[in-house]
């Protein structure tokens, strides 16, 4: 009896310990996140100073982070209504953009590969696309060609926009309450 | 049923020592992490093209797609190196990870200001080897220290719109990484 309840013990242990950890870096990068609107950010991921859960969801995606000095990544995987980003609908996405030299504007897949597409664009860079006058953006993802800004989704069931923003003073502050204005994301009609 | 309150309580608290443990050492684990991904593609000390990401994925995943990108893998181990990097038009960065994916310094084409970014990579001790009362050193070299002898430099070239890819990727694949003469 004794023998089964250390079993248990060590069962518990394991799968809570294992559970968590898994749990806590499948998705973003660790707590220290900002967000705006439907967009979420980790400044720190990219410093030198970033967090153990931050390190650990970096080293286990493979990936290396965005360093802060060099620009700052922005991902939706939602609208700004909370539904998920979905490829078939027409996503509009509007509004101004916090000061950046350059930025880009990604569309993938849920696990973060390109789609493919006829028109071989899977993003936008800031000096390719058409400004509005008063210096804001206007911008139709979907899985049907439009006139002026269009991203192909691909008709992906599931999408996540990324937009990256370059050589810009966002996140060098560290604290959530500078989380900057993003643009909106209203998904328009679904078939 | 009281006996089991024990196990389950002494259960719990071993969970959470496993998973703090776990995150942390969770980059030292990692098989397949940013250094070995890379590590399949080029060789230390030397400049390698990174292939452009796809719908079948990429060799560093979340690795924007606008940008062409090369990679140096290097050892300080036989001596510092000397990064060459010549500037585009637009965007140009270079960004430096420990073995371990810690990011320790980023340097862009307007903060370094020339059309070629030259940087000289040591380690603490090579750096405290360098001849103190070289003028040259301070105002012409841009000395960048690494806190481990492995790690990661990578190279990146913004491309504004898909014609200017050819260029921008010939003098991204330009860059140097090598041991200096």
């Amino acid at each position: 009896m004794r023998s089964l309840l250390f079993i248990l013990t060590l069962a518990i242990g394991a799968a809570v310990g294992l559970g968590l950890t898994w749990f806590t870096t499948v998705k973003g990068y660790g707590p220290a996140s900002i967000r705006s609107g439907a967009w979420e950010a980790w400044p720190k991921a990219g410093a030198e100073d970033a967090d153990p859960y931050a390190r650990a969801a970096l080293a286990r995606a493979g990936e290396l982070p965005l360093e802060l000095a060099d620009g700052l990544a922005f991902v939706a995987s939602t609208d700004d209504a909370g539904m998920p980003l979905d490829g078939r609908c027409d996503i509009r996405l509007t509004g101004s953009l916090p000061q950046a030299r350059f930025w880009t504007l990604t569309v993938t897949d849920p696990r973060g590969r390109l789609i493919d597409n006829p028109a071989k664009r899977s993003g936008f860079t800031s000096p390719e696309v058409v400004w509005n006058r008063d210096g804001t953006l206007d911008l139709l993802l979907g899985p049907r060609a439009r006139p002026g800004n269009w991203l192909p989704t691909g008709a992906r069931e599931r999408i996540v926009l990324t937009l990256r923003l370059y050589d810009t003073p966002v996140g060098l502050a560290r604290r959530t309450s500078d989380a900057p204005a993003m643009p909106r994301l209203v998904t328009e009609r679904c078939p | 049923m009281k006996r089991l309150i024990v196990p389950i309580l002494a259960g719990l608290v071993l969970g959470g020592i496993v998973h703090l443990v776990g995150v942390l050492i969770l980059p030292y684990l990692a098989e397949k992490d940013a250094y070995s991904r890379l590590s399949a593609i080029g060789d230390v000390n030397t400049v390698t093209p990174i292939d452009d990401p796809s719908s079948e994925g990429a060799v560093l995943p979340a690795s924007d797609p606008a940008f062409v990108s090369a990679v140096c893998l290097y050892d300080l181990g036989d001596g510092p190196l000397k990064i060459r990097v010549p500037t585009t038009e637009d965007y140009t960065s270079i960004s430096f990870y420990t073995r371990y994916g810690m990011p320790f310094y980023a340097i862009n084409d307007r903060s370094a200001g020339r059309s070629v970014i030259e940087l000289d990579l040591m380690n603490a001790k090579q750096k405290a080897a360098l001849p103190e009362n070289d003028e040259v050193t301070v105002a012409d070299r841009l000395v960048v220290e690494s806190p481990s002898d492995e790690g990661v430099v990578l190279i990146r070239g913004l491309v504004r719109e898909r014609s200017a890819r050819e260029a921008i990727k010939a003098l991204v694949d330009a860059a140097g990484c090598d041991s200096p003469s």
